[in-house]
Protein backbone atom coordinates (compact mmCIF):
# COMPACT_ATOMS: atom_id res chain seq x y z
CA UNK A 1 0.00 0.00 0.00
CA UNK A 2 1.57 3.29 -1.32
CA UNK A 3 1.56 6.50 1.27
CA UNK A 4 0.99 6.71 4.76
CA UNK A 5 -2.19 6.26 5.86
CA UNK A 6 -3.68 7.52 9.24
CA UNK A 7 -4.36 6.27 12.28
CA UNK A 8 -8.29 6.02 12.01
CA UNK A 9 -8.35 4.05 8.54
CA UNK A 10 -5.83 1.13 10.03
CA UNK A 11 -7.94 1.37 13.26
CA UNK A 12 -11.15 0.56 10.96
CA UNK A 13 -9.30 -1.84 9.65
CA UNK A 14 -7.76 -3.67 12.09
CA UNK A 15 -10.94 -3.78 14.07
CA UNK A 16 -13.07 -5.28 10.66
CA UNK A 17 -9.99 -7.90 10.61
CA UNK A 18 -10.73 -9.49 14.05
CA UNK A 19 -14.23 -8.96 14.57
CA UNK A 20 -15.43 -10.37 10.88
CA UNK A 21 -14.11 -13.45 11.49
CA UNK A 22 -16.06 -15.58 8.66
CA UNK A 23 -14.41 -17.36 5.55
CA UNK A 24 -10.84 -18.31 7.35
CA UNK A 25 -11.75 -21.03 9.30
CA UNK A 26 -12.32 -21.92 13.04
CA UNK A 27 -8.69 -20.37 14.34
CA UNK A 28 -10.14 -17.23 13.34
CA UNK A 29 -13.48 -17.53 15.08
CA UNK A 30 -11.30 -18.71 18.34
CA UNK A 31 -9.11 -15.38 17.85
CA UNK A 32 -12.72 -13.28 17.60
CA UNK A 33 -14.22 -15.41 20.45
CA UNK A 34 -11.17 -14.91 22.15
CA UNK A 35 -10.51 -11.19 22.30
CA UNK A 36 -14.50 -10.21 22.09
CA UNK A 37 -14.82 -12.45 25.43
CA UNK A 38 -11.68 -11.20 27.17
CA UNK A 39 -12.65 -7.32 26.34
CA UNK A 40 -16.23 -8.33 27.68
CA UNK A 41 -14.74 -9.58 30.89
CA UNK A 42 -12.78 -7.01 31.53
CA UNK A 43 -15.10 -4.67 31.56
CA UNK A 44 -17.66 -6.90 34.09
CA UNK A 45 -14.32 -7.42 36.14
CA UNK A 46 -14.05 -3.33 36.28
CA UNK A 47 -17.38 -2.95 37.02
CA UNK A 48 -17.76 -5.75 39.69
CA UNK A 49 -14.91 -4.34 41.65
CA UNK A 50 -16.46 -0.87 41.55
CA UNK A 51 -19.84 -2.59 42.54
CA UNK A 52 -18.31 -4.16 45.67
CA UNK A 53 -16.16 -1.00 46.41
CA UNK A 54 -19.22 0.76 47.03
CA UNK A 55 -20.11 -1.75 49.47
CA UNK A 56 -17.81 -0.52 52.10
CA UNK A 57 -18.30 3.10 51.67
CA UNK A 58 -17.02 3.70 48.16
CA UNK A 59 -13.96 5.65 47.01
CA UNK A 60 -13.92 7.92 49.19
CA UNK A 61 -13.77 5.52 52.74
CA UNK A 62 -10.22 3.99 53.38
CA UNK A 63 -11.14 3.44 57.15
CA UNK A 64 -13.05 1.34 58.84
CA UNK A 65 -16.19 3.58 59.80
CA UNK A 66 -17.63 3.04 63.53
CA UNK A 67 -20.94 1.64 61.47
CA UNK A 68 -18.71 -0.46 58.61
CA UNK A 69 -21.02 -3.42 59.21
CA UNK A 70 -24.32 -1.32 58.93
CA UNK A 71 -23.56 0.43 56.32
CA UNK A 72 -21.87 -2.36 54.17
CA UNK A 73 -25.44 -4.82 55.10
CA UNK A 74 -27.52 -1.87 53.68
CA UNK A 75 -25.93 -0.86 50.61
CA UNK A 76 -25.31 -4.86 49.66
CA UNK A 77 -29.31 -5.46 50.05
CA UNK A 78 -29.81 -2.29 47.87
CA UNK A 79 -27.21 -3.08 45.52
CA UNK A 80 -28.91 -6.34 45.03
CA UNK A 81 -32.49 -5.37 44.61
CA UNK A 82 -31.26 -2.77 41.83
CA UNK A 83 -29.32 -5.71 40.10
CA UNK A 84 -32.50 -8.27 40.32
CA UNK A 85 -34.09 -7.63 36.98
CA UNK A 86 -33.87 -9.75 34.12
CA UNK A 87 -31.74 -7.06 31.90
CA UNK A 88 -28.77 -7.79 34.79
CA UNK A 89 -29.89 -11.71 34.57
CA UNK A 90 -29.38 -11.57 31.19
CA UNK A 91 -25.78 -9.72 31.32
CA UNK A 92 -24.63 -12.16 33.81
CA UNK A 93 -25.69 -15.11 31.60
CA UNK A 94 -23.56 -13.68 28.85
CA UNK A 95 -20.69 -12.97 30.99
CA UNK A 96 -20.88 -16.78 32.08
CA UNK A 97 -21.06 -18.08 28.62
CA UNK A 98 -17.74 -15.78 27.50
CA UNK A 99 -16.01 -17.10 30.65
CA UNK A 100 -15.93 -20.47 30.16
CA UNK A 101 -15.44 -20.13 26.64
CA UNK A 102 -12.80 -17.92 27.58
CA UNK A 103 -11.09 -20.74 29.86
CA UNK A 104 -11.59 -23.67 27.61
CA UNK A 105 -10.08 -21.72 24.75
CA UNK A 106 -7.50 -20.59 26.88
CA UNK A 107 -6.42 -23.97 27.75
CA UNK A 108 -6.42 -25.20 23.96
CA UNK A 109 -4.28 -22.21 23.28
CA UNK A 110 -1.70 -22.74 26.21
CA UNK A 111 -1.56 -26.37 25.27
CA UNK A 112 -0.80 -25.02 21.39
CA UNK A 113 1.79 -22.79 22.63
CA UNK A 114 3.40 -25.77 23.99
CA UNK A 115 2.94 -27.86 20.65
CA UNK A 116 0.42 -30.44 22.42
CA UNK A 117 -2.30 -31.79 19.98
CA UNK A 118 -1.11 -30.31 16.90
CA UNK A 119 -0.72 -31.90 13.92
CA UNK A 120 2.94 -32.34 12.26
CA UNK A 121 4.26 -29.56 9.77
CA UNK A 122 3.37 -30.46 5.85
CA UNK A 123 4.67 -28.59 2.44
CA UNK A 124 2.29 -25.41 2.56
CA UNK A 125 0.85 -26.45 -1.23
CA UNK A 126 -2.20 -24.43 -2.01
CA UNK A 127 -5.37 -25.51 -0.12
CA UNK A 128 -3.27 -26.83 2.41
CA UNK A 129 -5.35 -27.52 6.04
CA UNK A 130 -2.84 -25.11 8.50
CA UNK A 131 -2.19 -28.09 10.94
CA UNK A 132 -2.51 -25.68 14.11
CA UNK A 133 -6.02 -26.58 14.06
CA UNK A 134 -5.79 -30.35 14.11
CA UNK A 135 -8.47 -32.64 15.24
CA UNK A 136 -7.33 -32.82 18.66
CA UNK A 137 -7.33 -28.83 18.34
CA UNK A 138 -11.05 -28.85 16.84
CA UNK A 139 -12.28 -31.28 19.66
CA UNK A 140 -10.78 -28.44 22.37
CA UNK A 141 -12.59 -25.69 20.28
CA UNK A 142 -16.12 -27.16 20.53
CA UNK A 143 -15.33 -28.34 23.59
CA UNK A 144 -14.93 -24.30 24.34
CA UNK A 145 -17.97 -23.54 22.89
CA UNK A 146 -19.88 -26.85 24.25
CA UNK A 147 -19.19 -25.65 28.09
CA UNK A 148 -19.68 -21.93 27.10
CA UNK A 149 -23.40 -23.11 25.86
CA UNK A 150 -23.83 -25.63 29.74
CA UNK A 151 -22.49 -22.23 31.27
CA UNK A 152 -25.10 -19.80 29.42
CA UNK A 153 -27.92 -22.81 30.52
CA UNK A 154 -26.63 -22.90 34.09
CA UNK A 155 -26.34 -19.24 34.47
CA UNK A 156 -29.73 -18.52 32.80
CA UNK A 157 -31.47 -20.91 35.61
CA UNK A 158 -29.55 -20.17 38.33
CA UNK A 159 -30.38 -15.99 38.28
CA UNK A 160 -34.28 -16.04 36.67
CA UNK A 161 -35.30 -19.04 38.94
CA UNK A 162 -33.69 -16.82 41.61
CA UNK A 163 -33.30 -13.09 41.70
CA UNK A 164 -36.04 -11.92 39.04
CA UNK B 1 11.05 -2.23 30.78
CA UNK B 2 9.90 -5.78 31.16
CA UNK B 3 10.11 -7.95 27.85
CA UNK B 4 7.19 -9.21 25.69
CA UNK B 5 8.70 -12.45 26.55
CA UNK B 6 8.55 -12.29 30.36
CA UNK B 7 4.92 -10.67 29.86
CA UNK B 8 3.48 -13.15 27.90
CA UNK B 9 4.89 -15.75 30.52
CA UNK B 10 3.08 -14.12 33.18
CA UNK B 11 -0.22 -13.94 30.91
CA UNK B 12 -0.39 -17.75 30.68
CA UNK B 13 1.17 -18.37 34.63
CA UNK B 14 -1.87 -15.60 35.84
CA UNK B 15 -4.11 -17.69 33.54
CA UNK B 16 -3.45 -21.07 35.17
CA UNK B 17 -4.02 -18.54 38.30
CA UNK B 18 -7.06 -17.51 37.68
CA UNK B 19 -8.59 -21.31 36.65
CA UNK B 20 -7.35 -22.29 40.19
CA UNK B 21 -8.29 -18.86 42.38
CA UNK B 22 -11.92 -18.23 39.47
CA UNK B 23 -12.96 -21.82 40.03
CA UNK B 24 -12.48 -21.55 43.92
CA UNK B 25 -14.83 -18.05 43.33
CA UNK B 26 -17.34 -19.18 40.74
CA UNK B 27 -17.69 -22.73 43.10
CA UNK B 28 -18.34 -20.49 46.50
CA UNK B 29 -21.09 -18.72 44.49
CA UNK B 30 -22.77 -21.69 42.71
CA UNK B 31 -21.70 -24.83 44.37
CA UNK B 32 -21.64 -24.32 48.01
CA UNK B 33 -25.60 -23.67 48.29
CA UNK B 34 -28.26 -22.16 46.16
CA UNK B 35 -27.34 -18.88 44.51
CA UNK B 36 -29.97 -16.64 46.28
CA UNK B 37 -28.40 -17.65 49.94
CA UNK B 38 -25.09 -17.09 49.15
CA UNK B 39 -25.79 -13.42 48.04
CA UNK B 40 -27.43 -12.61 51.35
CA UNK B 41 -25.41 -10.25 53.40
CA UNK B 42 -24.59 -13.03 56.40
CA UNK B 43 -26.23 -16.14 58.04
CA UNK B 44 -24.74 -19.04 56.38
CA UNK B 45 -20.52 -19.77 55.53
CA UNK B 46 -20.87 -18.97 52.24
CA UNK B 47 -23.35 -15.61 52.23
CA UNK B 48 -21.02 -12.94 52.07
CA UNK B 49 -19.65 -11.97 55.30
CA UNK B 50 -19.14 -15.79 55.32
CA UNK B 51 -16.84 -15.97 52.64
CA UNK B 52 -14.95 -13.15 54.10
CA UNK B 53 -14.74 -14.75 57.74
CA UNK B 54 -12.81 -17.22 55.90
CA UNK B 55 -8.99 -16.27 55.61
CA UNK B 56 -8.19 -18.82 53.27
CA UNK B 57 -11.61 -17.58 50.96
CA UNK B 58 -10.89 -13.76 51.16
CA UNK B 59 -6.95 -14.78 50.83
CA UNK B 60 -8.07 -16.47 47.33
CA UNK B 61 -10.24 -13.40 46.42
CA UNK B 62 -7.35 -11.03 46.52
CA UNK B 63 -5.27 -13.57 44.66
CA UNK B 64 -7.73 -13.30 42.12
CA UNK B 65 -7.79 -9.63 42.14
CA UNK B 66 -4.01 -9.34 40.94
CA UNK B 67 -4.13 -12.35 38.54
CA UNK B 68 -7.39 -11.01 36.77
CA UNK B 69 -6.09 -7.45 36.42
CA UNK B 70 -2.88 -8.94 35.00
CA UNK B 71 -4.41 -10.90 32.84
CA UNK B 72 -7.20 -8.47 31.71
CA UNK B 73 -4.84 -5.20 31.25
CA UNK B 74 -2.10 -7.30 29.80
CA UNK B 75 -4.92 -9.12 27.36
CA UNK B 76 -6.51 -5.38 26.70
CA UNK B 77 -2.54 -4.07 25.91
CA UNK B 78 -1.98 -6.87 23.81
CA UNK B 79 -5.18 -6.03 21.95
CA UNK B 80 -4.65 -1.99 21.41
CA UNK B 81 -0.76 -2.45 20.23
CA UNK B 82 -2.20 -4.83 17.33
CA UNK B 83 -4.71 -2.98 16.23
CA UNK B 84 -2.24 0.10 15.80
CA UNK B 85 1.75 0.09 15.88
CA UNK B 86 4.07 2.74 16.29
CA UNK B 87 6.55 2.80 19.55
CA UNK B 88 4.70 6.19 20.76
CA UNK B 89 1.54 4.41 20.97
CA UNK B 90 2.76 1.01 22.66
CA UNK B 91 4.72 3.19 25.17
CA UNK B 92 1.40 5.21 26.00
CA UNK B 93 -0.74 1.96 25.91
CA UNK B 94 0.92 0.42 28.03
CA UNK B 95 1.50 3.04 30.35
CA UNK B 96 -2.17 4.09 30.99
CA UNK B 97 -3.09 0.75 31.25
CA UNK B 98 -0.54 -0.02 33.97
CA UNK B 99 -1.71 2.81 36.06
CA UNK B 100 -5.81 1.42 35.26
CA UNK B 101 -4.68 -2.20 36.77
CA UNK B 102 -2.59 -0.70 39.58
CA UNK B 103 -5.63 1.56 40.61
CA UNK B 104 -8.25 -1.19 40.42
CA UNK B 105 -5.90 -3.19 42.42
CA UNK B 106 -5.52 -0.65 44.84
CA UNK B 107 -9.35 -0.25 45.11
CA UNK B 108 -10.20 -4.02 45.18
CA UNK B 109 -7.09 -4.91 47.69
CA UNK B 110 -9.13 -1.48 49.66
CA UNK B 111 -12.30 -3.57 49.47
CA UNK B 112 -10.90 -7.05 50.39
CA UNK B 113 -9.28 -5.65 53.43
CA UNK B 114 -12.71 -3.56 55.21
CA UNK B 115 -14.82 -6.13 53.96
CA UNK B 116 -12.33 -8.95 55.59
CA UNK B 117 -12.32 -6.86 59.15
CA UNK B 118 -16.11 -6.25 58.95
CA UNK B 119 -16.41 -10.31 59.05
CA UNK B 120 -14.39 -10.61 62.03
CA UNK B 121 -17.19 -8.70 63.59
CA UNK B 122 -20.10 -10.59 62.27
CA UNK B 123 -21.90 -13.31 64.04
Amino acid sequence: MAGRRNGLAVLVEALRTWLVPYRYGLERWSYTLQRISGVVITLYFVAHIVETGYVVGGPSVWTIRPDAQQYAERVWTETIKFLSNPLFDAGLAIIGFFVAFHTINGIRLFLAHFGWGLGRPTRPEPMHRPQSMSPTQRALFWASIAFAVFALVYTTNAFFGVLA
Amino acid sequence: MVSERTLMLIHYLTGLGILVAGAVHIGTVFLTAPVKENLEFAGSPFAVMGVYRNAILAGSLEALLLFVAFHAFNGLRVILIELYQSPRWEHAVTWALTVVALLVVIYGTRTIIIAYSIAQGVA
